[in-house]
């Protein structure tokens, strides 16, 4: 498999989102800056096991992203 | 009486991107009615300005994205949608309900984000003009070429 430049981004399996003090994750639909690279090149969401994020956090992401979808932030699929 | 209820609620709005700024502020006095009538108040209004859309909305590219966090009574919330739907000028909107820590880190956020994002917006879509003129540029020059050999092989 050809190497692209997103496995670089997730080499490190750390959840992005987790903060050290254990408080509530809070995750913007509105933050298309950090949404964005949690989605592929057609729109998709990236899996928590490429991006290394924990499960509580993927579940916020994920209800982010669709939020944004809806208001049009972010795309719901990407035509090539 | 849990009918009556006010919740707090972020209602982030799109507004027809060929308006100007006096008709934005007119569709924001009418929005705030719109809130009042529902028993509610708005607690802060943000304008995104005017960002490109993901997906075209209703035939358009671009949007003006406006931000309003705001307490509604919550059997309300239906008629509310229904006034957003039925006013001319948005073309979409999406109404949010939030916890009260969200309502608190949402109000005591402070605006730097919106800048950016605004200057990124306005150089998309001067990148796209942009384009749009260097189209046209090269579509001269090539009649231009094209002429020019015309005139070439004439003489």
């Amino acid at each position: 498999m050809p190497e692209t430049k997103k496995s670089s981004v997730f080499s490190q399996k750390i959840c992005r989102f987790c903060n050290d003090d254990q408080s509530k994750v809070f995750i913007d639909f509105y933050d298309v800056k950090a949404l964005k690279p949690l989605i592929s090149e057609r729109g998709k969401i990236v899996p928590s096991r490429i991006s290394g994020n924990c499960a509580k956090c993927q579940r916020i992401l994920t209800r982010a992203i669709k939020k944004a979808r809806s208001i049009a932030l972010l795309p719901f699929a990407v035509e090539h | 009486m849990r009918r009556y209820l006010l919740r707090s609620y972020q209602s982030v709005l799109i507004l027809k991107p060929d308006i100007d700024e006096a008709r934005v502020a007119e569709a924001l006095e009418k929005i705030g009615e719109f809130i009042k009538s529902n028993g509610g108040a708005s607690l802060r209004i943000e304008n995104w300005g005017k960002k490109r859309l993901a997906y075209r909305v209703k035939k358009n590219r671009f949007g003006i994205y406006l931000n309003l966090y705001h307490t509604v009574e919550s059997a309300k919330v239906v008629e509310l949608e229904t006034k957003y739907k039925l006013y001319d000028l948005i073309i979409k909107y999406m109404v949010v309900r939030l916890d009260d820590d969200e309502l608190e880190r949402a109000l005591g956020k402070e605006t730097e984000v919106e800048g950016e994002s605004k200057d990124e917006d306005k150089k998309a879509e001067a990148k796209v003009e942009e384009k749009a003129k260097v189209e046209e540029k090269a579509e001269v020059e090539e009649k231009a070429e094209v002429e020019e050999k015309a005139e070439e092989k004439d003489s």
